[in-house]
């Protein structure tokens, strides 16, 4: 529930502090088993009244109280206008809560979807949603289990859009969005009706980087690497002769074998390659250390380097490029 | 740091105050529901609310900061010496309001928040409902409609508001500026009358059954009207000249059976006994429940009164009372008299006897009360009284002989005259001759007791406006009248009316004819007519509306054979008819706010094409293409080509480059899709239930 003070983040270690055994979470578990029982709660499904719940707001609570106050002195006196302007205000809130529940009714939820990101940054939960009533759905509100983070959209009648939760994570590995809330007050505010879900998936949290790492270790250097170099180097192979090739590479002999021009392919010996592992960075604390083998693969990553990774059990060979560099970062993330 | 903690709270404030649309829209909901009791307020403390209303509304446009907090404490506690200035108590019913009104104008200084606006919102209702604690003329019904709506649509605004903001993260990650708020003052307005409009059947069916108190749970203030009453326990000669002004109804009476001669029309107010000097006033002695009711097997006189809240005890009657629906006492002096004040609508059935007899033995103590004059006032009257005590023995001709007088000498009548000093009844029938009931009967009870007849004086109502159709009689604040009762021996208590001898049309009439009065247009005649065609309206309401009460619910519930219900039964079925009423009506929403999906003239017609193949129960299915749906069905169709053509031309509408579509093609569309009737297969027709195929043929047009 937002109250429109302030997106404060909480402290970081408040967050972490999650006791199984307290009453809050004992119940929250209970009330998720509970409500697996009653219907799908994981995307994709299709909210009906058995995940929708409707509650009066704080507001709602006060708007009661004042017309309670009228009823009560209207039928005091007689005041019959007096008393059929409170069945008015009665009317309205039943028919605002009616459409606060319909404003939920028959959305599909279809599917949650983020981004990894490094522990300590934000991760960009996207949530999916349809509509297929062709009604407009206002003021939908998404939030996650804490209630710091929501966002809010309004989805067009037959028509499909996202929302975005920006949750905190804290540590590397996978992350579980937990139990998110889709809710409404439309229209008046009075009534809030709101349905729970959990996606299944989970999401990769990659190590933080180490603030100041030690440098790259480029003492320890592989001579396994090679890369596309010029005459001179060693021998590698043919390839077809592409415009620019200088003249005296082209392998005359070669190519009268084949329909083009082939081309003599030298490499280079490669003198950066890297294969980090975990007790090369000489700190005892683990995650320190991971913190630190992670900021030395965004350095080479930065720098072009070819490296790689060696972690006990896990290795991940040299190479470099985006996907090189994702491939490390989740390999660090699944640590034990 | 701190810096940094100033300006996040900046931009939160930014974020979740209301937007300058809903800020206008909720004052301008408060200053409707507020309308009415800024009216009943001192002008400059409405003055001053409007000024606030004016000022937070230009603060949201301009951006202005909200006060500081020490100049809202200071106000508000100005405000609230205000009101106690103005009222000089914050206890009672005007000041109570007013102290609201004013509470939320001071609250209107920070509304800054979401939370403040709603509140704002929601204190109109309470506005509205408070208002008709001090009246329930149906002229306020537009007023609880419109006000209502407006707070609803000032609701919807903010929660409108609330919706619209994103969180700054996404809104940031997202490239999407924060929206401040739209133009949608017509679009909540709307919204919030449709609520309001769906909501009135709700209300009706919880108006007609939800249980009423038969009895009050507390008591009622005794100043619950803003001084608008009618007649008062005491009478001066020149007080009830307000009230010959005053047009508003006092209350309404219908007959059953015999109607009795407009001449005969006294409806007996207080009885005033006692003569200071200036004032006449009650007998307490007098005031006590009578040994002798009236008795009739058949009262000829059968009527019911409704008589409008008035903050007096005493209920108006035709002379004598024998029974009434009320609970009231009847005096020695043959008041009916209530436990309370009439603070609302009432509404009693009383049956008179005018025969009856009052006391034909005038009790000692009564009498010297009847007779007691102040000391040394008025000699020339007193000495007028000795001069006729001396020509006429009897009672009654000394009565018939003042009468004559009055009658042929040169009184006037006439509301413009002057006020009395010490010696009234010497000034009055010697130098002034000139005023109107009060003074008659102020005088004339004088010289009677000079002359040693017991006398008192009656006020009331005398008369009475006949509405043609509805046939009820209605009383208004200007009919007040002041008459004199003289002991007779024989006859009791004896109704001498002295004015009726000076202008027998103020009796026959009224009071205002009596004057040959035209004040302005607006006292025209066709005004006249129209304010009694007003006052029909405003009779049914207060009939079937205003008066509809504990007993005429258990009327309705036996007459719905809902009486046999037990209590909780009672409960499910009101909760149900309530419901019942406003779900399906829920339904019609599809949306709140919005624009139905419009269909253009081609989809139209494609639609109107495919609607005339449902009897056959060819329709298309999910996914399927207008082409794809006209092959298929053409199969069994003997005119499907038509039906492909179609299809084709409505894609070239719907889909290709709207250069290329011409205007004849869209003709050929409309013309194919209001000619065309489907030719069915033989199989088709068999497959078909005939009575719908027939329907169908009658129902389409044939082509031209």
């Amino acid at each position: 529930m937002w109250s429109g003070k302030s997106w404060s983040t909480r402290p970081l270690t408040e967050l972490s502090q999650t006791d199984p055994g307290s009453l809050k979470n004992r119940l929250d578990r209970l009330f998720a088993r509970w409500l697996k029982r009653r219907g799908p709660v994981t995307p994709p499904f299709r909210l009906n009244y058995r995940q929708i719940f409707i509650l009066p707001t704080g507001f709602g609570c006060l708007l009661g109280a004042i017309a309670f106050a009228m009823l009560i002195s209207s039928l005091n006196f007689n005041n019959n206008m007096g008393l059929f302007t409170t069945f008015l205000v009665a009317g309205i809130a039943v028919l605002s809560m009616h459409i606060a529940y319909r404003n939920l009714e028959g959305i599909t939820i279809r599917q949650c979807t983020a981004e990894p990101v490094f522990a300590g940054q934000d991760l960009a939960l996207l949530v999916r949603l349809s509509e297929d009533s062709n009604r407009l759905r206002s003021g939908l509100r998404l939030s996650s289990q804490d209630d710091a983070r929501t966002d809010v959209i309004r989805l067009k009648p037959a028509d499909h859009d996202q929302m975005m939760l920006t949750l905190p994570t804290v540590e590397r590995g996978w992350f579980k969005p937990g139990r998110l809330t889709l809710a409404t007050r439309h229209p008046l505010g009075l009534f809030r009706a709101w349905s729970v879900f959990w996606p299944e998936q989970q999401f990769l949290v990659w190590p933080k980087p180490a603030d100041q790492a030690p440098a790259l270790p480029l003492s320890n250097r592989l001579n396994s690497g090679e890369k596309p170099g010029d005459e001179g180097d060693e021998y590698h192979g043919l390839r077809s002769w592409r415009e620019g090739d200088p003249i005296h590479r082209i392998a005359w002999k070669a190519s009268q074998r084949h329909q083009d021009l082939l081309a003599r392919e030298f490499t280079q010996p490669v003198q950066d390659e890297l294969l980090f592992s975990i007790d090369q960075t000489g700190v005892r604390e683990r995650e320190r250390a991971i913190s630190i083998v992670t900021s030395w693969v965004l350095e080479s990553d930065q720098r072009g380097l070819q490296y790689g990774l060696e972690l006990g059990a896990v290795r991940v060979d040299t190479g470099s490029g985006r996907r090189h560099r994702d491939r490390c970062l989740n390999a660090l993330a699944e640590l034990p | 740091m701190k810096l940094l903690a100033l300006k996040a709270n900046k931009t939160s404030i930014a974020i979740t105050s209301p937007s300058q649309f809903t800020v206008s829209l909720t004052v301008l909901a408060y200053l409707v529901a507020a309308g009415p009791h800024l009216m009943a307020m001192p002008r400059w403390l409405a003055l001053c609310i409007l000024v606030i209303s004016a000022w937070r509304v230009v603060t949201a446009w301009q951006r202005w900061r909200p006060p500081h907090w020490l100049i809202r404490t200071l106000v508000t506690f100005s405000a609230l010496g205000a009101v106690l200035a103005s009222y000089g108590t914050l206890w009672g019913r005007r000041a109570a309001t007013a102290l609201l009104c004013v509470m939320v104008a001071v609250k209107l200084m920070e509304m800054f928040r979401t939370r403040d606006a709603r509140q704002i919102a929601a204190l109109g209702f309470f506005l509205v409902a408070a208002q008709f604690l001090f009246s329930q003329q149906i002229a306020l019904l537009p007023y609880l409609l419109i006000a209502c709506g407006l707070a609803t649509a000032a609701m919807l605004s903010v929660q409108a508001d609330d919706d619209r903001r994103r969180h700054p993260d996404v809104v940031a990650r997202q490239n999407e500026p924060l929206k401040s708020g739209g133009s949608d003052w017509s679009r909540h307005l709307k919204s919030g009358l449709v609520l309001l409009g769906l909501s009135i059947p709700f209300a009706l069916v919880l108006f007609a059954v939800f249980p009423r108190l038969a009895s009050p749970l507390w008591g009622i203030p005794e100043n619950a009207l803003d001084g608008r009453t009618g007649l008062s326990d005491e009478m001066s000669p020149g007080a009830i000249a307000s009230l010959y002004a005053d047009d508003s109804p006092a209350f309404r009476v219908e007959f059953e059976g015999q109607r009795p001669e407009q001449s005969d029309l006294y409806w007996r107010g207080p009885v005033l006994w006692h003569f200071n000097g200036t004032t006449w006033s009650r007998l307490i002695s007098a005031h006590t429940e009578t040994p002798r009711r009236p008795t009739g097997n058949n009262p000829p006189l059968q009527y019911s009164v409704q008589l409008e809240p008035n903050e007096r005890r005493w209920l108006f009657t035709l002379d004598y009372p024998v029974e009434w629906s009320e609970e009231a006492r009847l005096t020695r002096d043959y008041q009916l008299v209530r436990e309370r004040p009439v603070t609302r609508l009432i509404s009693y059935s009383v049956s008179s006897e005018p025969d009856f007899i009052d006391e034909p033995q005038l009790d000692p103590t009564l009498r010297r009360a009847a007779l007691r004059l102040p000391e040394g006032q008025n000699p020339r009257t007193l000495e007028l009284a000795a001069d006729y005590r001396q020509e006429y023995a009897d009672d009654r001709e000394l009565i018939n002989a003042v009468l004559r007088w009055f009658n042929e000498d040169a009184f006037f009548y006439s509301l413009e005259t002057l006020p009395l000093g010490l010696n009234g009844a010497d000034e009055f029938l010697f130098d002034l001759k000139t005023g109107y009931c009060e003074y008659y009967a102020s005088a004339f009870a004088i010289l009677m007791r000079a002359a040693g007849i017991p006398a008192r004086i009656v006020t009331g109502y005398q008369g009475g406006f006949w509405q043609q159709s509805s046939e009820y009689l209605l009383v208004r604040q200007s009919d007040a009248h002041a008459w004199v009762e003289v002991w007779l021996q024989g006859r009791g208590w004896t109704r001498i009316d002295p004015t009726a001898a000076v202008s027998p049309t103020r009796i026959l009439e009224n009071a205002r004819r009596a004057l040959n009065d035209t004040p302005g247009w607006m006292g025209g005649r066709w005004a006249q007519n129209l304010r009694n065609q007003f006052d029909r309206v405003q009779h049914y309401w207060n009939q079937w509306v205003l008066g509809f009460n504990a007993a005429r619910q258990n009327e309705l519930f036996s007459r719905l054979g809902l009486d046999r219900l037990s209590g909780p039964l009672l409960a499910v079925v009101i909760v149900l008819l309530a419901l019942l009423t406003v779900v399906p009506l829920a339904f019609l929403l599809r949306g709140l706010g919005q624009t139905r999906r419009v269909l253009t003239p081609d989809q139209r017609a494609w639609k109107r094409m495919i609607q005339k193949l449902k009897p056959f129960k060819l329709q298309p299915r999910r996914a399927e293409t207008p082409l794809e749906f006209a092959e298929r069905a053409a199969v069994k169709l003997n005119n499907g080509q038509r039906l492909i053509n179609a299809a084709r031309v409505y894609n070239q509408l719907r889909y290709a480059h709207s250069d290329n579509i011409s205007e004849s093609l869209r003709a050929s569309l409309q013309q194919a899709s209001r000619n065309w009737r489907p030719d069915p297969n033989p199989e088709l027709l068999n497959s078909a239930p005939v009575i719908r195929v027939l329907l169908q043929r009658m129902t389409t047009r044939k082509p031209a």
